[in-house]
């Protein structure tokens, strides 16, 4: 009667969800922290990466939206 | 024509529900990005609103658990009418419009489930036309677990955002300037994935109950989902709601928020969004508010030094644990007005849609001539941060060096003890 799948589906969905959303966000902004320290060789590279990070993480939320939009899975 | 123009009436009622359901949430999704200045107040609500609009569009599972499962409706189960839900329209708008004059912590959701449920127990005299199992499996307990996973996993994202950010030297280990302004921006995008969110799952209810009207009228089999215009109309009227009640709280809201620091802010606004359109991809119908509720004491349990206000909390509960009663006493006490056995009928039902207006109007009036201050414009979610109390960086420092004495000491005397 009861469906406890599906809480536990959601509870999942949203941790896995939330955790690598904010992870790779935090990690861009660390990244990016580092790359305006300016003294530091690795400026360029941990900036690159920093911009990586954050255009993961928005391809995580796109990804996260089209996966619930049932027109795109009939 | 009596009978087409009571659906109408209907749609017209639960277009209103949707409109205060939108005014009523606005701030929950953009009160912290305006209050951290990363966007203009007018932009925030109109990005909201836009967003709103398109998350009504996303999924509709939302609406077809509410117009295909809770009330038995159609052929083979006891009918329902259009006057039976206009009656429970008229405990969810009431309830909702006195809720935000007073300030009082509720869910729009709870409101409309509470007005239909107690309008159907009293319309058929009797238990058997709600489905108990279905508001069991589909309302109360989401309404339970959902802050719940959202205010673990936001307790969670606030700890990993705050470790994977903070920077020591790593020699000394004194803090470097931690730099994470990134987060006042990331914000932005957070808080618009709530409002979307936000779509996906409030639109969805007033799109559930008019389906129910016409099914229930006989213009539409029972067991499909809503048609376009349906979810044009619900979207429209919610994004309007979220525009022009945002634009009120917004105005007079000031600097009245809570604490929410960005990285904080940013961890529980993307739990927030992801339990909501995770819920609403299952057809759960819960309380955005409570979801956003959650979040945010889970994010301030998350930040260091923090204490939980159980007290606060409590007084919330009793506030969400009242919702679904008080609507259901007023959905049903509007549906033995219009009863034809045991109320009096179309005479009744006109008595109650015009008490029901008045009263409307009243609240609408009071509302107007109040200075609208903190208490009725902060968005209930703010009042529930408030719950945890984490203390400014003096009094922690203060804490520590308490701590600190107080650990000399216990070493002071054991050393005393020990030369005995």
């Amino acid at each position: 009667m009861i469906d406890w799948l599906a809480f536990l589906a959601v509870a999942v969905a949203t941790l896995v969800g939330a955790v690598v959303v904010v992870g790779l966000y935090s990690l861009g902004v660390r990244l990016y922290a580092v790359s305006i320290d300016g003294n530091v060789p690795a400026t360029r590279a941990a900036k690159f990466s920093a911009y990586a990070c954050f255009a993961a993480c928005a391809l995580t939320v796109l990804y996260g939206i089209y996966l619930i939009i049932p027109a795109f899975h009939h | 024509m009596d009978f087409t123009f009571m659906v109408v009436l209907v749609i017209a009622l639960a277009l209103f529900f949707d409109f205060t359901n939108g005014f009523h949430d606005t701030a929950n999704a953009m009160a912290t990005p305006i209050a951290t200045g990363a966007i203009k107040p007018k932009t925030a609500v109109g990005i909201a609103a836009v967003l709103n609009l398109v998350g009504a569009f996303l999924s509709t599972e939302v609406a077809k658990t509410i117009s295909g499962g809770i009330i038995k409706e159609g052929h083979g189960g006891i009918s329902i009418t259009p006057e039976l839900i206009f009656a429970g329209l008229l405990g969810a708008v009431l309830w909702n419009l006195i809720t935000w004059l007073r300030g009082l912590p509720s869910s729009s959701s709870h409101a409309l489930f509470g007005g239909l449920i107690g309008a159907v127990i009293v319309g058929t005299w009797g238990f058997s036309a709600v489905n108990f199992s279905v508001v069991l499996s589909k309302v109360i307990l989401p309404a339970i677990l959902a802050p719940a996973i959202a205010g673990g996993v936001a307790y969670l994202c606030t700890r990993l955002a705050y470790a994977m950010t903070r920077r020591t030297h790593p020699d000394s280990g004194d803090k470097l300037v931690q730099k994470r302004g990134g987060f006042r921006y990331g914000q932005v995008f957070s808080s618009s994935l709530v409002a979307l969110a936000h779509g996906t799952n409030d639109a969805q209810k007033t799109m559930g109950v008019i389906t129910l009207v016409l099914i229930s009228a006989g213009a539409q089999h029972a067991g499909t989902g809503p048609q376009l215009w349906v979810i044009g109309a619900c979207a429209l009227a919610i994004a309007g709601g979220t525009y022009a009640g945002g634009w009120r709280i917004i105005r007079t809201l000031g600097s009245g928020l809570t604490d929410v620091k960005p990285a904080q802010g940013f961890a529980a606004e993307t739990s927030t969004a992801a339990a909501i359109l995770a819920s609403s991809h299952l057809g759960f119908a819960l309380s955005t508010t409570h979801v956003a509720s959650g979040s945010v004491v889970g994010s301030g349990l998350g930040r260091t030094g923090s204490t939980v206000r159980w007290g606060a909390i409590g007084k919330i509960s009793l506030g969400w644990l009242f919702t679904l009663p008080a609507s259901a006493v007023v959905g049903g006490l509007a549906a033995l007005l219009s009863s034809k056995e045991h109320g009096l009928g179309t005479v009744g039902l006109i008595i109650g849609a015009v008490l029901g207006l008045a009263a409307i109007i009243f609240i609408f009036v009071v509302s107007q001539r109040d200075v609208v201050d903190h208490s009725n414009a902060i968005s209930e979610v703010d009042i529930v941060g408030g719950a945890v109390r984490i203390p400014s960086r003096k009094e922690r420092e203060r804490l520590a060096a308490k701590a600190r004495a107080m650990e000399k000491a216990a070493t002071k005397a054991a050393a005393k003890e020990g030369q005995r």
